[in-house]
């Protein structure tokens, strides 16, 4: 079965940082996860934004909590696509969140085999550059096995670094992963983290951020080379200033590749890597 | 040679014993500087003690004993270099020597032993005096008796030692012989004063049975660790131990009518001075609150290490030898597993590290010095452990805590090494210290009682005012750039809140780390990466 941009759309949860998905492609929609300060719970990306986020998180005593979206959110999201043939569902990490379990959930509650649940292994940025992929495919004709194809390809080769301001964010909110053996709070000492396999992992630490961010831009020119088919995403939790710098960086380094994603990282992410993290995703693909 | 071994590391030891302080006082750098005389007499009581537990031992295995021992007790620089010392001396002995020409093969044993320990021999140091000893023992008649013998070699010995002083620049500016070198001289004085029938050395006043240290390591109710020297007609040692007694424990009372060092941990320091102030003048009055450093001995028992990350033993582990319950902290945040307390002033033993190694769940282990007079202790313990041990020679906790930033317990024990290294050279490392004495060091003149700024190994400034020469040594490692400036504060540091803000102000970019260190010696120590 052929699928197209016509036929098939594309669901994104609002981890992927992507606040209007619809107006980068109009057969992109968007389910939010929940985000809660004490007892008002908020649609990250809808009811609250990144920036007003950021000014809630310094006000408030309250630490944030999110929650992912419930199989009914995602039902109803599919009801509204009846227009379309196929719907596939990019998603954040199910090791992360259990968003991908509620869209598989909801999807099954169907009977039927229109939704196809994909599980990126990413965070952020790196959902949306995978979409990116599967819509180049969309745009020129593919089927549901070069889709599988590419996502397979995407968990393999795609990467993706961060570092965090603090651990403490991480750990709170259980998604420290393997870092937990990082700490080093007490010495301003930055980790530099990535997701493999859907987890937080840690790759090294650095003392003080500007090498936090030197290391990033050192991994990024050793595990890249330049050129179009190379595409780059960068986010930034409240650390605009620093994200332009590094912007800069990259573009000297790989000035022929493509960046496609530019964003401050919504409630839901903030809430994990906390004020200060800042990321970087790249995957290469030659379509 | 009359009597087993133990009597003649009685002699010996008693001979250090007795010019413990003055050897103590030869410090090579106008810093307080490794207590020579201590770590050397504590290196020689190490060897006594475990000769007098021994029981039954034939000749061999109490040679044996005497350079296990020897090298398990060693305390710092010089006590590893005198354990090699012994161990040469004692290496192939047969019988106790009788003539010239049977001690000189045994001091150029010790010599040779010694040289070999050290990666760069420098003359003007203990090495030189061993050697000289030998070369002097081989000149001799060798049909003469051993007691004439040695006390040529003695005589020569301190012609050897005198020489020290313009043989090192170090100790030709501070203008002193050879701390290590004295320490070898007495040693060899304490063994001929026997073989002659001689009287030992009297003790020095202020010189106790027990090493404050010891004592330290006792546990107290109390809180304070007091000390003073009390000087006066009426001072009566006994009285004052009494006295002392009812109020304060791990009690040392030392010295003579008329002159007393006291030790005392107590409560009431308040009312301990008094006490000494009401029969005499005091002198050298130190009170410590030992509870900070209980409190951190205990956490390091009940939690060594990070929670751990992953299951199992780790691949690598790390032991550094850290002075001040601050900076102890510090390691332990950055995943050190274990923390042997020791610096400038208190070389662990080779045997204390070789400890902390052997309980490590780990595969491999890197250990961190952190100081350039413990380097061969844990060299030792690194070829003595029963698990691979990477050395990595941070010469100051400032370049151990950079070493350990790149740590991961996960990674193999050479790689690991590998990155530390590479770290602890990045770093650049200042400080600020009391000047024991009025020198002159790196073209900077620094009057007793003022402080002198190092930076990167060199003075770079002294004066009246710590503030000041904070300002300077800042200067210093700020100047080539860095990201990262972290300020450890020891005891009785200033405040550093106006430093820390004229620095964030004359650079932005700049991360100002402080920390409550607590080590001793440096009100501040500087690390610029």
């Amino acid at each position: 079965m052929r699928l197209s941009s016509e036929t098939t759309a594309v669901v994104l949860d609002s981890t992927a940082d992507l606040p209007e998905p619809a107006a980068r492609h109009p057969n992109w929609r968007l389910v939010p996860l929940y985000v809660r300060f004490g007892d008002e719970t908020y649609r990250d990306h809808v009811d609250l934004g990144a920036v007003e986020f950021y000014e809630k998180l310094r006000a408030s005593d309250a630490q944030p909590q999110s929650s992912q979206p419930t199989p009914a959110d995602f039902e109803a999201a599919f009801a509204e696509l009846e227009g379309f043939e196929r719907i596939l569902c990019v998603l954040i990490s199910g090791k992360l969140s259990g968003t991908a379990e509620s869209a598989r959930l909801a999807a099954q509650a169907r009977g039927d085999d229109r939704v196809t649940v994909i599980d990126s292994e990413s965070v952020s940025g790196g959902v949306v550059i995978l979409a990116d992929a599967i819509q180049r495919r969309l745009d020129r004709g593919t089927t549901l096995e070069e889709t599988e194809e590419v996502v397979a390809r995407f968990q393999r080769e795609s990467t993706i670094l961060f570092t965090v301001d603090t651990l403490d964010y991480l750990v709170r909110g259980g998604r420290v992963g393997k870092a937990a053996g990082l700490a080093g709070q007490l010495l301003s000492v930055k980790p530099i983290l990535a997701i493999d396999e859907g987890e937080v992992e840690p790759l090294k630490r650095v003392r003080g951020r500007q090498k936090a961010l030197g290391e990033l831009l050192r991994l990024f020119e050793e595990g890249t080379e330049d050129g179009p088919a190379l595409h780059v995403g960068v986010a930034h939790a409240d650390a605009e200033a620093e994200l332009e710098t590094l912007v800069g960086r990259i573009r000297e380094l790989r000035p022929q590749a493509s960046l496609d994603f530019q964003a401050q990282l919504g409630p839901v992410i903030g809430t994990h890597g906390g004020p200060g993290t800042i990321g970087l995703f790249w995957f290469r693909d030659e379509e | 040679m009359p009597g087993g071994a133990l009597t003649v590391v009685e002699a010996a030891l008693a001979a250090l014993e007795a010019s413990r302080r003055r050897i103590d006082d030869l410090n090579v750098y106008p810093v307080p500087d490794g207590d020579t005389g201590t770590n050397m007499t504590m290196t020689v009581r190490a060897v006594r003690d475990a000769l007098a537990g021994a029981t039954e031992l034939d000749a061999e295995a109490e040679l044996a004993l005497v350079a296990r021992s020897c090298l398990m007790g060693a305390r710092g620089n010089s006590g590893v270099i005198l354990s090699q010392l012994v161990r040469g001396a004692v290496e192939g002995l047969n019988g106790g020597p009788e003539t010239a020409g049977d001690l000189a093969p045994r001091l150029r044993g010790a010599s040779d032993a010694g040289y070999a320990a050290v990666r760069e021999p420098q003359e003007g140091t203990m090495l030189t005096v061993a050697r000289e000893l030998a070369e002097r023992a081989e000149a001799l008649d060798p049909a003469l008796p051993l007691g004439d013998a040695l006390a040529e070699v003695v005589a020569h010995g301190e012609v050897a030692l005198a020489r020290t002083q313009e043989q090192l620049d170090v100790l030709r500016d501070a203008g002193v012989v050879d701390a290590g070198g004295a320490g070898v001289l007495e040693l060899v004085r304490g063994i001929a004063a026997l073989v002659r029938g001689e009287p030992l050395p009297e003790p020095e006043v202020g010189t106790g049975p027990l090493p404050e240290e010891a004592v330290h390591r006792e546990l107290s109710r109390y809180r304070y660790c007091t000390s003073f020297f009390v000087e006066g007609e009426e001072v009566a040692p006994d009285a004052l131990e009494r006295e002392l007694g009812a109020f304060g424990d791990s009690l040392l009372v030392v010295g003579a009518r008329g002159a007393v060092k006291v030790h005392v941990h107590t409560d009431e320091p308040g009312r301990a001075i008094a006490l000494a102030t009401s029969v005499g003048v005091i002198e050298e009055v130190s009170i410590e609150n030992m509870h900070v450093q209980t409190a951190v001995r205990e956490e390091r028992i009940t939690h060594s290490g990070p929670p751990p990350s992953t299951a199992g033993p780790a691949a690598t582990a790390v032991v550094a030898v850290v002075a001040g319950a601050g900076n102890a902290r510090l390691f332990r945040d950055l995943g050190a597993a274990a923390i042997v307390e020791g610096g400038q002033t208190m070389n662990p033993p080779t045997s204390q590290l070789l400890q902390a190694i052997d309980g490590l769940d780990a595969a491999g282990a890197v250990l961190l010095p952190n100081n350039k007079n413990v380097i061969l202790a844990a060299e030792q313990a690194a070829a003595e452990a029963g698990k691979p041990v990477e050395v990595v020679e941070t010469t100051s906790m400032q370049a151990g805590l950079a070493a350990l930033v790149p740590f991961d317990a996960a990674a193999a024990l050479d790689e690991n090494a590998r990155e530390m290294r590479e770290a602890a050279t990045a770093v650049r490392s200042g400080a600020v210290a009391p000047a024991s004495r009025a020198a002159t060091i790196d073209g900077i003149e620094v009057a007793e009682g003022e402080f002198l700024g190092l930076a990167d190994g060199a003075a770079v400034a002294a004066g009246a005012s710590v503030e000041e020469v904070a300002r300077a040594v800042a200067a210093h490692l700020l100047e080539p750039g860095a990201d990262v400036l972290t300020i450890l504060l020891g005891d009785g540091a200033p405040s550093v809140n106006g430093l820390r803000d004229e620095l964030a102000e004359a650079h932005p970019a700049l991360e100002i780390d402080v920390h409550e260190g607590g080590q001793p010696h440096y009100p501040l120590l500087f690390a610029a990466e």
